[in-house]
């Protein structure tokens, strides 16, 4: 009985010293954060349409997030793209842990995004629609039903703010340009919040009956923040009419990602509350 | 159910109510300290009024202890904070509790708990309540001694941030008995001792901005630290060594640099009866260690490093200490005491004490190679920059009578204001102490004293540092009936100063019980004990206390 103590006492002891440091390599001790800061004038924004983000928190351990991914499709396939979904794997919760070796999709960015709207307090799968409250809270429900009232509700309105992304990969960076016209006048300061996700992904999944599916495919998978977790302020008089535009460089993909199933999504939220005002999407050429 | 609670709640209130004993097969044990503060507005001194008119700290701590098994909590209230403390520590409510388990060999606490690897170069959890420091650690802390000689330690936790806990620490430490685990040195005159720790801390990402534009720090959220070290002992002579390092830790406190930090600390003594001699050498460069990067106070220090300055407790040579600078010094002490034999030409009838002690604390000679982002600077391992502080003291303590003590002090302080992050010229300060203890019978005794500093330094309204200029204060203190004392004093900056500080104060003592009320003036300043320090406002007013134990 001792020596299994020592041995387990001994073990957890060297576990807890081995990989408990992390070193960052000369030369890496800045990274591009994403955000120039440049605004300019622009030509306008030939779509003025009002989209939706659904942001869906979930975990390759949660056996009812499968469902919240067909219910996502369901709505995606209904509304075309006045929708946009993105699934964030924060690491928050034990059942957003990789099963095996299977990819391990969970970013810093999730985590700030789902402490802030307090998603780990509850269940998995969580959604918010364009980060909107009810009440004094944030309407965070499980998005395995739900879905269209809510995006109705968003995409109902007339757009105070369009917007259109266009990102090209050049050598070492991605070039993205937002542009915004503004339809009506906002006196708030807004943000724009660029992130990368990713389609196509196969990592393991646990469902409902406990098996694990290997083949699982998670899409529109969130893979970085781009611009601070909170957006880079957008420099405007936000008066009607008014047309801006600016340039980002991301150079902080990774290597094991497929840039050709990758996505950027622009979305312009108000600065205090946070709100997203409208979004859009486009893919890496 | 409801009943049997009620009977069980009743048992022990009663035995509460009974001396707090035999509770349950076990014992309670406890401590209460209320500290309260009145204070009012001197503009001289610089005192503000207060806008809750009464400030309190008030603690209650209960231990509960049956054979190997004890639990613990304290309460803790700041119904305001007292002048010094931070304001974070406004409310009250249960700050500590801990359960634990504890044999010979084994020893598991759950809950709030404190700790110290060596020196605690690499982890130092402690509270020094007169500081407003306190960085318990709530978690889960192991000591397991599997044999003889051999004591290994296991922590997990997040530290106390006032009312919150933040980071992540963990902790593992191992301590060899060289001589009782090798059976031919067991009886061994030079005794050995080596140890190791390792300390990591774990915070999530967050967006750091760096000095380029559109860039940000890629922080390492992993930090460790480790250390070795070690102790040697014979006869009366003794050698003891810890070196630390840290890992890439970018913090406010190095503002945000990647450069590892290390820390030397080396102490050598030697004793025999009536004579002790010890050597103290430190080098420190860039080992603040928090829990949280962004944290710049007091608190979530992980870490210590050893202070080689004296402690001096007199009001003068106290007025500038040192507090120790994490991000780097190099510094050497010194320490000689000697006891003349009585009946000899020095020593006289009753002998006299002799304690000689100094210290000097200089800055690291580093060349810089960037700021935020970047590795910081380069240092030279022995090489010295500009003196932080340094200070002598000769004391001579000496029975005259029976009945009548005399310790005669000077002392000689050099302190640089840059290390309580100021600019200024360097202050030279010369301090003369004359301290009289005079038994008069059992019951009653009589102390005076008398100090002087001579300094270089003056008063500048731009700077506002009220301790400059030269001073004397005298103190009388008067313990009659073995219960009451009170003692009257004033400081007063006779030339190049402001301000001028009276203190009487009247005390009771009772068995385990102490009441004392003050009145007068504190001088703004900054307190220090074991190097970590905090800052201290002026007050004009009342101060009491009132503590017991049970």
């Amino acid at each position: 009985m001792k020596k299994i103590f020592n041995s387990i006492f001994i073990i957890a002891l060297t576990a807890l010293s081995l990989g408990a440091c992390d070193k960052i390599e000369e030369g890496n001790y800045i990274v591009f954060s994403g955000a120039s800061g440049e605004w300019f004038d622009g030509e306008g924004v030939a779509d003025h349409s009002q989209r939706a983000l659904i942001e869906k928190y979930t975990g390759v351990r949660c056996v009812n997030c499968p469902d919240a991914d067909v219910a996502i499709n369901a709505a995606l396939s209904q509304y075309g793209d006045k929708l946009l979904a993105v699934a964030i794997h924060d690491s928050c919760l034990a059942f957003t842990r990789p099963i095996g070796d299977s990819p391990d999709m969970r970013t810093p960015d999730g985590d700030t995004w789902s402490k802030y709207f307090g998603i780990f307090n509850g269940s998995y799968p969580a959604a918010l629609v364009s980060r909107t409250t009810t009440g004094n809270a944030w309407d965070i429900f499980t998005p395995t039903s739900g879905i269209n009232s809510r995006v109705d509700n968003v995409i109902g309105q007339q757009a105070k703010v369009a917007v259109e992304a266009s990102a090209i990969h050049q050598t070492d960076a991605i070039s993205i340009t937002v542009n915004l016209e503004f339809m009506q006048t906002v006196s708030d300061d807004l943000t724009v919040t660029l992130f990368i996700m990713e389609d196509g992904i196969v990592a393991t999944q646990r469902l409902h009956d406990g098996t694990d599916d290997e083949n699982y495919v998670h899409n529109h998978v969130l893979r970085d923040v781009i611009t601070d977790v909170w957006g880079a302020d957008i420099d405007c008089t936000g008066n009607s009419g008014e047309k801006r535009y600016a340039v980002f460089s991301y150079k902080n993909f990774s290597q094991n990602w497929n840039l050709d199933n990758c996505h950027i999504v622009a979305f312009i939220s108000n600065k205090s509350t946070r709100e997203i005002i409208n979004v859009a999407e486009c893919e890496i050429k | 159910m409801r009943k049997k609670i009620i009977i069980a709640a009743s048992v022990i209130l009663f035995s509460f109510s009974a001396k707090a004993q035999g509770i349950l097969g076990g014992h309670v044990t406890g401590n209460v300290q209320l500290d309260g503060q009145i204070s009012s507005r001197d503009s001289v001194i610089g005192s503000t009024d207060v806008p809750q008119k009464l400030l309190s700290n008030a603690r209650a701590d209960i231990l509960y202890t049956n054979g190997d098994f004890s639990a613990g909590l304290r309460y803790e209230g700041y119904l305001g904070p007292m002048l010094g403390f931070n304001s974070q520590y406004a409310g009250q409510g249960i700050a500590n509790y801990f359960v634990s388990y504890k044999t010979q060999t084994l020893a598991i606490t759950a809950g709030h708990f404190y700790e110290q690897f060596g020196n605690g170069m690499t982890l130092r959890a402690y509270e020094d309540r007169y500081l407003g420091i306190d960085n318990a650690i709530r978690g889960i802390n192991v000591m397991y001694r599997p044999v003889r000689g051999v004591t290994l330690k296991g922590l997990i936790g997040q530290q106390r941030y006032y009312w919150e806990t933040r980071g992540l620490v963990r902790g593992v430490d191992a301590e060899l008995s060289v001589n009782d685990i090798v059976n031919a040195l067991a009886e061994a005159k030079t005794r050995i001792t080596i140890g190791g720790s390792f300390v990591s801390k774990y915070e999530d990402d967050e967006t750091i901005l760096s000095d380029i534009d559109g860039y940000k720090l890629n922080l390492p959220l992993n930090v460790g630290c480790g250390s070795v070290r070690m102790d040697i002992s014979h006869g009366g002579f003794g050698l003891q060594t810890e070196y630390a390092r840290k890992g890439q830790d970018p913090s406010i406190m190095n503002n945000y640099i990647y450069k590892n930090g290390e820390a030397l600390w080396v102490s050598a003594s030697y004793s025999q009866k009536g004579m002790s001699a010890n050597i103290q050498a430190k080098r420190v460069d860039n080992m603040g260690f928090k829990s949280v990067r962004s944290e710049s106070g007091e608190m979530l220090y992980i870490n210590y490093t050893p202070a080689i300055t004296k402690q001096h407790t007199y009001a003068f040579l106290s007025m500038y200490p040192y507090a120790t600078q994490s991000t780097g010094e190099i510094g050497l002490q010194g320490d000689f005491m000697y006891k003349f034999k009585k009946e000899t030409f020095l020593g006289g009838k009753y002998g006299t004490d002799l304690h000689i002690n100094a210290s000097l604390i200089k800055g690291l000679d580093t060349t810089r190679i960037g700021g935020i982002g970047t590795d910081g600077y380069t240092s030279t391992f022995f090489g010295t920059g500009d003196t932080y502080y340094g200070d002598m003291s000769l004391e001579i303590a000496k029975k005259l009578s029976g009945k009548v003590k005399l310790t005669a002090t000077y002392g000689y302080v050099v302190f640089n204001p840059v290390v309580e992050g100021h600019e200024g010229d360097i202050h030279h300060n010369h301090v003369v102490i004359g301290d009289m203890t005079w038994k008069i019978n059992k019951k009653n005794v009589l102390r005076v004293e008398a100090e002087w500093m001579g300094s270089d330094s003056k008063y500048d309204p731009a700077v506002d540092d009220k301790r400059c200029g030269d001073w004397i204060m005298g103190l009388v203190e008067y313990n009659f009936t073995s219960a009451w004392f009170i003692s009257l004093s004033d400081q007063y900056p006779y030339k190049d100063g402001v301000g001028n500080y009276y203190n009487i104060s009247v005390g009771y003592t009772k068995g385990a019980s102490r009441m004392q009320i003050g009145y007068g003036k504190q001088r703004e300043g900054i307190i220090c004990i074991g190097g970590v320090c905090r800052n201290v406002p002026a007050s004009n007013g009342l101060t009491f206390s009132l503590t017991t134990s049970f």
